[in-house]
């Protein structure tokens, strides 16, 4: 457990450069600095290290880096999503605080590999205190040396720089997070293109999560191969899972991917007060929830959950005891995702309210007849119509709710109450 | 681009790899729905309804926004791509007013169409609908941002086309609302495009507002009339009433795009100024009478005053350059067989001897391709709209624009250059890039221009014009009176050939280029206009005539006129005091959609248009009038039955080869302050002064003299005096020895000359 | 008028992005100008960093209303944004979000009468393991209980 990300969280002062330093951090930057490591070097340990985009989406983090035209002359940039705001997720905002010189390192790595010599790390603009954390970092990172112009005379230049949001979900869509950053409405793009081809103001540009960055140095360190093995097929490493919800003990856990669920349960202390397990979302608010029958069995990886009917998503595991209104919880959730619809494109904007406002009349006990089909039916015409993912994020809860527990909403529509808090 | 091909429905088609599917299917004529998607704007890919079943792809994919790739197969009929636009309609209806009863746009609303199409009878929302308050914003537009559905075409307009964002997309979610800015209001010279390109009622027609359905109106194509474009249109009328104009597609001339002045000033038609019936002054008093008694008076009038005393060189012939094309030439014919060779349209030039002659051999389309363009004289924003939007599409090319103007203009993109200089100095700016050009390319200097220094501004533009594929020198209306207008002319002329550039005559305006090739101009020894006014004439025949706004001799012109034995035929289409206090007829003549005729653009493409309503009341096409008054005097060939036989018979002048020698030595500047007078943007013409709503806006509210400090002094003037009737603005942003006039159809110099 | 100061502030800003590209500054700009005017936004400071950005003021309205960070109406000096979303719901923040309203007689979008504290509901603040959560000001209070916000509350001066 901890191994990468979370590996100096006991260590006093674990977000200062010194304690970083003692641990082997910036050893891999400065082979790189001396030559000692290319471009090509870095992609390969990447691919063998099985790292993928730990964002949510999981695409493998070496083919993405591989992707960019490195090569072509001109800007290009390397971008940081902290944008964390993904109900359940909290686990960015730790790697910022506690071991922000990784992020910075996967970054400027990032960026020679890239042939990107300016980044940008994008955090959520609540996350103050992180992003004062990241900023001290930056300071000292500079002052040591380690980035700026023609650093340590290697001719290699890579200047990093936060961006601070202002409240929008949808800035961790990765190209609302470039509309963002050139000062505009968080509003996605459609692709093609893509940020490979045309990013950030216009040049090409790689984006990657916090956890995906930060977990880069100790790869390359220990080797793609070490990294792999710590994990299983097809989810290389070790993983941040968030766990939250009606567990003793919440917490981020740094653990081998294809650990079964039950372990992690464990590590948290198991439910809170005895109660018995109901469902869990063990993704984040957009991945599909499971029941307590099919968690048992299930192992966190990428293909573990999917077996199981969900998505690994950004490792955010949402633990609901007995006790819990599934239709208050959807009602909950549908509203986030109605707040948070950037508008742009038709069937988010118009059908998120809709979403919501039927969840609502539901829970206010004026439920009607036929309320679950149409629900269905409106998610479903949401449901690969949109141009980003919130679209899908939000239909997706929908109709997994209404398909694991839809006596609970029969229910409520019919007697006016909750099923379980009466 | 190479070529490929894809299937779509099962046909197989050509496309060029990588253009948008939407781009392909439109050509081949296969319907595909669009909301947000407008050939003319950015893609944005967010309406949805477009979207269609992509073999391979999971999801529909938008056509707008998806490439074309050898081999791809589409189906824009099939259950999934059914199932998808119907979701989108679905989502859009559900937030959409049933309002199309009292919406303006119904019959012509691109929803609507498609909810017949496409939309369930019955709806399974159940829950609230949205209502959006309205943001007033402007005259010319009307909002109802209820029915919005936010396909931001109105704002991409502002961003892409009229170069200043004026509407945004504020909010987020369904709280998403399009308005512009602290309720300012719109102010650009194109906004009503915005209207055309709304796709349902949200933004309409403010002055047509609950006049009519679109179904109701009699659509008739045309020519816009307030610019050398001649953008094209459609007049759409009801019962004889022009109810509204809306742009017409034609790539080469405006695309599809029409400047707020030839949109609006359809109005004019109404306007309770409208002259309705013959009338003639008899012993001091003004009778109105029938065509033919007016008609037998004006005959009467000229045979006593002057033809029966064998004086047709003391009758006058004025015409504004705003006639057809048909009735320069029956004007100018009528006064050649009667032996009158004094006839003139151009009213407003201070010299006739100091005048432009400058060619324009580039065509509007091919002013987008430029790389550079010299300004020179004019506010070409606001005076040649159309003209300035083809400009900014180059410069969004990446073409450098350099200008040289006696003030600070708005300019809706960035200049490479903004030189402010005294009207006196410009000839000898064009001088030193000329002199630079010529010594550059190793050629013997003329004379006039040894002395000349070569300053910095010279330099930089020689050596933009030098290192340019493909430039264009602009000369504008500013330049008219200019002490060295000629001068000016010549070198632009002499610098276009040497840097193989080319020239665009915009000091012209009106239909000039059409009085010039029927040569509405002194003929033989015929005396010009400033010439007649300052001699003893018997007579004039004034065609849509109105002193106070076309003269640059207006005292002289007036005094010429009101003189007693002096006998004034006026065919105007507006009542105007001036008009009454000096004429004995006065003839209703038909204003713009009113009559047939040609105009001719700058591009020369000669644009025919027919009425598109019959003129009001008692009112006739001047070239009708003009033909009868020939009748009348019973001059021979004039049997024409419609305007078309009148155009048939014009031989057009060869085109005359200007001879562009510098007579000037250009060793001093000329001393003095110079005034330039520009009639406001929408006070150009008798049609737009009487168009109420465009005066209502903030350009047709343009109305004063500016000038800076130094000149404010030397005149004797402060901020809140009135300068030739002009309130005064004193700013920094004028030239030296300049005043700068923009006065708006309010301005009453009568008197102050 | 923008502060000479918060002009500093927001140059510190407009440095980290390309030539040309000062509008990328626009976000920090407003949440300058914001702390500098009662922590609200008002049309002619949107103006004013409109101008100073050189941008179109509808453009410094569009992502001065996308975001939730800014305010059109009175806040308190302490603005409490208390989760409400699912992590902070499953562990009891609805009713901890009753008690902080009956403690401070304000309902979430008000502000308690001496100006001193306004509470809102906010979406997730992504501290879910850390759950009932607030955020007052800058600071996160993370593993709220009555007492514990009892405390901070009447700690806030």
């Amino acid at each position: 457990m901890n191994e990468v990300c979370f590996k100096n969280l006991t260590k006093d002062q674990c977000w200062s450069l010194k304690t970083y330093e003692d641990s082997g951090g910036y050893s891999v930057w400065r082979k790189i600095l001396k030559g000692k490591f290319t471009s090509e070097q870095v992609i390969d340990e990447l691919k063998l290290s099985g790292l993928r985009g730990r964002g949510g989406a999981g695409f493998p983090t070496g083919l993405k880096w591989s992707f960019m035209p490195r090569h072509s002359d001109g800007q290009k940039y390397v971008v940081c999503n902290s944008d964390e705001g993904e109900p359940g997720t909290c686990k960015d905002r730790d790697i910022l605080r506690f071991n922000p010189h990784a992020v910075i390192e996967g970054m400027a790595i990032g960026g020679f590999v890239m042939n990107a010599s300016v980044g940008y790390n994008y955090i959520r603009g609540e996350f103050m205190e992180p992003f004062k954390r990241f900023e001290g970092a930056l300071e000292e990172a500079y002052k040591a040396g380690l980035l700026g112009q023609n650093i340590n005379n290697s001719s290699i230049n890579f200047d990093l720089y936060t961006h601070l949001g202002a409240g929008a979900y949808i800035c961790g869509e990765e190209t609302a997070l470039l509309e963002s950053i050139e000062g505009k409405k968080g509003q996605p793009r459609f692709k093609p293109p893509f940020p490979a081809n045309v990013g950030l103001f216009g040049k090409p540009t790689t984006i990657n999560n916090t956890e995906s960055f930060a977990s880069v140095p100790e790869i390359l360190r220990c080797g793609g191969q070490w990294f792999a093995d710590i994990g299983v097929e097809n989810s290389g490493g070790c993983k941040l899972f968030s766990v939250s919800g009606h567990v003793t003990n919440p917490a981020n856990f740094e653990v081998p991917m294809g650990i079964s669920f039950k372990d992690l349960l464990e590590m948290a202390g198991g439910m809170r007060d005895g109660a018995k397990l109901k469902a869990v979302i063990p993704g984040g608010s957009s991945t599909p929830v499971l029941t307590a029958e099919i968690v048992m069995n299930m192992t966190m990886d990428y293909d573990g959950i999917e077996k199981a009917g969900s998505m690994l998503g950004a490792g955010s595991v949402i633990i609901m005891n007995e006790s819990t209104c599934m239709v208050e919880v959807l009602t909950r959730l549908a509203h986030f995702y109605y707040d948070e619809s950037c508008g742009q494109c038709t069937p988010c904007r118009e059908g998120t309210g809709w979403l919501y406002r039927v969840l609502k009349r539901i829970t206010d006990g004026n439920g009607r007849k036929g309320d679950i089909d149409l629900l269905l039916s409106v998610q479903n015409k949401i449901m690969g119509n949109t141009i980003c993912a919130l679209g899908d994020a939000a239909a997706m809860p929908v109709e997994s709710f209404l398909r694991n527990f839809r006596e609970e909403f029969e229910y409520y529509i019919k007697h006016r109450k909750s099923m379980v808090k009466g | 681009m190479t070529d490929i091909e894809i299937d779509i429905n099962g046909n197989i088609v050509t496309a060029k790899a990588g253009e948008m599917l939407i781009v392909v299917t439109d050509r081949e004529n296969i319907s595909v729905p669009r909301f947000c998607y407008h050939k003319k704007l950015s893609v944005v890919s967010s309406c949805r309804i477009c979207l269609v079943d992509v073999e391979g792809a999971i999801k529909p994919q938008p056509a707008c926004s998806t490439p074309v790739v050898q081999g791809m197969k589409v189906q824009t009929q099939n259950v999934k791509t059914k199932n998808s636009q119907k979701s989108v309609m679905e989502f859009l209806l559900i937030n959409h007013p049933l309002d199309c009863p009292i919406c303006d746009q119904g019959g012509e609303c691109e929803l609507q169409d498609l909810a017949v199409e496409y939309g369930s009878d019955v709806s399974s929302f159940s829950e609230g609908k949205r209502i959006v308050t309205d943001s007033d914003i402007g005259v010319l537009i009307q909002t109802d941002m209820t029915r919005c559905i936010h396909c931001t075409r109105c704002v991409r307009f502002g961003v892409e086309i009229a170069g200043i964002m004026e509407m945004g997309g504020t909010g987020r979610g369904e709280n998403l609302k399009i308005e512009p800015f602290l309720e300012q209001g719109i102010q650009s010279e194109l906004s009503g495009n915005m209207i055309d390109i709304c796709p349902v009622g949200a933004l309409t027609s403010k002055p047509f507002k609950y006049e009519l359905r679109s179904w109701q109106m009699n659509s008739i194509s045309s020519i816009a009339r307030h610019d050398l474009v001649g953008s094209n249109l459609f007049v759409q009328s009801y019962k004889g009433k022009v109810k509204r104009v809306v742009s017409a597609d034609n790539d080469l001339v405006n695309e599809i795009w029409i400047s707020d002045r030839d949109r609006f000033s359809y109005e004019s038609l109404t306007h309770e100024n409208r002259l309705l019936k013959p009338q003639i002054k008899v012993q001091g008093r003004w009778n109105q009478v029938s065509w033919e008694v007016a008609l037998d008076y004006a005959i009467k009038g000229l045979n006593s005053h002057i033809l029966k005393h064998q004086k047709a060189d003391q009758l006058g012939g004025l015409v504004s350059n705003t006639a057809t094309m048909e009735e320069f030439y029956l004007f100018k014919k009528i006064l050649t067989e009667i032996g009158c060779d004094n006839i003139d349209y151009r009213l407003n030039v201070k010299n006739l001897d100091n005048t432009i002659l400058l060619d324009s051999n580039i065509k509007l389309d091919a002013l987008e391709k430029i790389d550079y363009a010299l300004i020179i004289g004019t506010n070409i924003r606001l005076e040649q709209p159309m003209i300035n939007h083809r400009l900014r599409k180059a410069t969004k090319k990446g073409a450098d624009i350099d200008v040289l103007n006696v003030m600070v203009f708005d300019f809706n993109y960035s200049l490479h250059t903004e030189n402010i200089i005294a009207p006196n100095k410009i000839a000898f700016i064009l001088a030193g890039v000329l002199k630079s050009i010529m010594i550059n390319d190793g050629q013997e200097l003329p004379d006039y221009l040894i002395a000349i220094d070569v300053d910095e501004i010279a330099k930089n533009i020689a050596y933009k014009m030098l290192n340019s594929d493909s430039s264009v020198i602009i000369l504008g209306e500013h330049i008219i009176n200019n002490v060295d207008a000629s001068t000016i002319a010549n070198l632009v002329a002499k610098i276009a050939k040497s840097a193989n550039s080319r020239t665009l005559n915009l000091s012209i305006t009106g239909n000039t280029i059409a009085a010039n090739l029927v040569g509405c101009v002194p003929q033989n020894s015929g005396m010009n206009v400033n010439t007649m006014l300052a001699s003893d004439m018997r007579g004039f025949i004034l065609l849509d005539i109105y002193p106070q706004y076309n003269f640059h001799h207006l005292g002289a012109a007036i005094k010429a006129f009101e003189k007693d034995d002096t006998f004034v035929i006026s065919l105007n289409s507006f009542k105007d005091d001036i008009v009454v206090g000096y004429s004995d007829v006065i003839l209703p003549i038909a204003s713009i959609y009113e009559t047939s005729g040609t105009h001719l653009n700058i591009n020369n493409d000669m644009q025919s248009y027919t009425a598109a309503v019959k003129a009001p009341n008692e009112v006739k096409p001047a070239w009708k009038v003009l033909k009868v008054m020939a009748d009348l005097l019973e001059l021979p060939g004039f049997n024409y039955e419609d305007s078309t036989q009148v155009l048939a018979e014009i031989s057009y002048q060869s085109h005359v080869i200007h001879n562009h020698d510098i007579k000037d030595n250009l060793t001093s500047y000329h001393n003095g302050i110079s005034v330039i007078w520009q009639n406001s943007p929408y006070s150009i013409d008798a049609v737009l002064r009487h168009s109420e709503t465009l005066q209502e806006t903030k350009i047709g509210q343009m109305n004063n003299a500016y000038m800076n400090q130094t000149s404010a002094k030397t005149l004797k003037v402060s901020v809140g005096d009135k300068y030739l009737g002009v309130l005064v603005i004193i700013t920094d942003t004028v030239a030296d020895d300049c005043v700068f006039i923009n006065a708006n159809q309010t301005t009453n110099i009568y008197g102050q000359v | 008028m923008i502060s000479i100061r918060a002009k500093n502030q927001i140059d510190v800003w407009i440095a980290k992005y390309p030539k040309d590209r000062q509008s990328s500054a626009v976000m920090q700009a407003l949440k300058i100008v914001q702390a500098e005017n009662e922590n609200i936004l008002s049309a002619s400071t949107i103006q004013e960093v409109a101008d100073y950005l050189d941008m179109p003021g509808i453009a410094v309205q569009e992502v001065a209303t996308f975001y939730e960070n800014y305010n059109y109406k009175k806040v308190g000096k302490y603005v409490i944004r208390f989760c409400h979303n699912i992590s902070c719901m499953l562990n009891g923040a609805d009713d901890l979000i009753k008690h902080l309203e009956n403690k401070l007689g304000v309902k979430t979008g008000e502000v308690t009468l001496d100006g001193l504290i306004s509470v809102k509901k906010v979406e997730c603040l992504g501290a879910c393991v850390g759950a009932p959560m607030f955020q007052i000001n800058e600071k996160y209070f993370e593993n709220l209980t009555i007492d514990k916000i009892d405390k901070i509350v009447d700690n806030l001066k």
